[in-house]
């Protein structure tokens, strides 16, 4: 096979690992709540300056920060399901987006105004080293990162289908009043939904953080891929992130190797748009109809 | 009889309204003033355009800007590369946005809440980065790409382009009017409440959002050619910027979705804080915006006239 194809595919594959870990959380809230949630690659920006701040400071090596990206992501987004989110759940889908968007501002704005424009970028003595083998090339930081999603959407698998907690969860997202009788707090339930999306996008964001360049204004760019990589996998089918991540990768991969890195993101959005027209419940059909 | 005098007073007052807004340019000597005038009444169409769509059916279009943005790049390719005159350049703008709205509405429109609000962005995106990357990708010369296209010098002042805003603001307001007051209207105002039950009732609930998506791109492209050669500048980071769909759906929304006058009073009020805060003070601008739409929607989510009409049970028309 020829290496050129074959590294292309590899960078897609990687790429897509990534994708799947920082829209698993997208996938998650919009599943049990129906939020979409457009201040969504705000708490990406927040997981890479919290890397990027603790590396600068203390030094810290930025995957070692990814438990208190997580951390801090799941209190703030506890907290702003719990106090803000949460009183508009019971109304037209239309008031969380709109409100959602109102925090995208908010944080973005707030961060631009606190940490200015500057585009910063975190180095390593391992970035830039790759491990190359019959004439491919592996960046060290894209495969821990790789290993890394897929260790959180497992790990995400597991806590949904094994724990008290997200039996709880799903019989949320399958039927909220009879989960109600059954004895579940649902506005607790949704606080800690939230909680774990931001949690797991949060370590996403701080594991990204080596390799991507980290400033107050890239959430909404975040926001548009993990819009994709879900409707590609299916709005709240959880390993749906992965299959849409992997193909949105490779497929960007691709068209970026061949045509042009431009042309990738039109295809992006082209996907994204007869995806929602022809199959909305995404390519293995175990989406959410609405 | 009540109906048809609140109708007359309403006539009368719009009319004392409009008459105005349209001398103001005599009242007033300085070009600063007119100049706001003329964005102020240039938001105001634009919120009222997306008001007409999504405040009426509670379908939220996250992409309109992209037909405002087509509009003016058919206005700018017409008058660089076919040398047609601004007028006619104009009409075919928006001629142009509503065409392309028609393929691209009949199926999105299918589309239920979240879906059809993230296809109609994912729409407007693909065609900014079509718009830049069109040209190098094909080895062409007609976007443009992100150089942007220049267009010919107006030598108009601010008060033809203040009148030409003034117009297709007039004629998307009046639109607002029809639709308060006509079947097409009610069957909008149906699909908002319950759209299954409006279809069964026999509202052919997709043809009227058609007519209606189709309607407001179609004034969308208009103001897009109008500015165009306002500005006499675009590039597709400008012209099909999502902060320009930001800003009609929060005017609308801050005014009151849905309503006559929601888009009026929106419109106005945040241009003048933009103009006030926004020159000296822009991230604090975007922050007060961002703190604007959640109050708005924890605490009023009618917006202000929808608030005002609650408490006091007035009927603005």
């Amino acid at each position: 096979m020829d290496t050129v194809l074959l590294q292309a595919i590899i960078n897609g594959l990687l790429l897509g690992g990534v994708y799947a870990a920082y829209s698993a959380g997208f996938s998650l809230i919009f599943g049990v709540m129906g939020v979409v949630n457009l201040a969504h690659g705000e708490l990406i920006m927040l997981g890479a300056f919290t890397s990027y701040w603790m590396f600068a400071y203390f030094n810290m090596d930025p995957y070692l920060t990814t438990p208190f990206a997580m951390g801090f992501l799941f209190v703030f987004g506890y907290l702003m399901q719990k106090y803000i989110i949460n009183r508009v759940i019971e109304q037209p889908h239309i008031m969380s987006y709109i409100l959602t968007f109102g925090i995208h501002l908010m944080v973005a704005n707030l961060a631009l105004k606190f940490w200015t424009h500057d585009f910063r970028s975190i180095t390593t003595s391992y970035s830039g080293l790759n491990a190359a083998f019959w004439g491919l090339h592996v960046p060290y930081s894209r495969l821990i990162t790789f290993c890394l999603a897929l260790f959180i959407i497992a790990a995400l698998w597991f806590f949904l289908a094994r724990t008290e907690t997200g039996r709880a969860i799903r019989a949320t997202s399958m039927d909220k009043e009879v989960a109600r009788l059954m004895g579940v707090n649902i506005r607790e339930i949704y606080a800690i939904t939230f909680g774990i999306g931001a949690a797991i996008t949060g370590l996403a964001g701080a594991s990204i953080s080596p390799f991507v360049i980290i400033y107050p204004e890239m959430g909404l760019d975040y926001t548009i891929i993990a819009f994709c990589v879900v409707v590609l996998g299916g709005m709240g089918y959880m390993p749906g992130a992965l299959w849409g991540g992997l193909i949105l990768g490779v497929a960007q991969s691709l068209t970026a190797t061949y045509l042009s890195a431009g042309i990738s993101v039109a295809i992006t959005f082209l996907i994204l748009f007869f995806m929602l027209i022809f199959r909305p419940t995404g390519i293995v059909g175990k989406g959410l109809e609405n | 009889m009540n109906r048809d005098k609140s109708m007359r007073r309403f006539w009368i007052l719009f009319i004392i309204a409009s008459v105005a807004v349209s001398l103001f340019p005599l009242v007033t000597t300085s070009e600063y003033y007119l100049r706001l005038a003329a964005i102020m009444l240039l938001w105001i169409g634009m919120a009222g355009c997306w008001n007409l769509m999504s405040g009426y059916t509670g379908y939220i279009d996250f992409g309109p800007v992209v037909y405002y943005g087509l509009g003016s790049y058919a206005t700018a390719i017409l008058m660089t590369k076919y040398a047609v005159s601004f007028f006619p350049s104009v009409i075919v703008a928006g001629v142009v946005a509503a065409l392309i709205a028609l393929p691209i509405g009949i199926p999105t429109l299918r589309l239920k809440g979240s879906y059809f609000a993230i296809a109609t962005f994912a729409f407007a995106e693909t065609m900014k980065q079509v718009a830049l990357e069109f040209d190098r990708a094909f080895g062409v010369t007609f976007f443009e790409g992100s150089h942007g296209i220049t267009l010919p010098l107006s030598g108009q002042s601010n008060l033809f382009f203040f009148y030409c805003v003034f117009v297709v603001t007039l004629a998307v307001v009046l639109l607002h009017y029809h639709i308060e007051h006509s079947k097409f209207g009610y069957g909008l105002k149906a699909i908002h409440e319950a759209e299954h039950a409006a279809e069964i009732a026999g509202v052919n609930t997709t043809g009227m959002k058609l007519r209606a998506y189709v309607t407001s791109a179609f004034f969308l492209g208009l103001l897009g050619g109008i500015e165009a050669y306002w500005i006499t500048y675009i590039t597709p980071e400008d012209v099909f910027n999502v902060h320009k769909t930001v800003q009609m759906v929060i005017m609308t929304l801050l005014g009151g979705m849905g309503t006559f006058l929601g888009p009026i009073v929106g419109a106005s009020f945040l241009t003048l804080l933009q103009e006030w805060l926004g020159t000296t003070f822009v991230e604090d601008y975007m922050i007060l915006v961002g703190a604007i739409i959640i109050v708005i929607i924890l605490i009023a989510p009618r917006g202000i006239v929808g608030t005002i009409k609650e408490w006091k049970g007035i009927r603005f028309i």
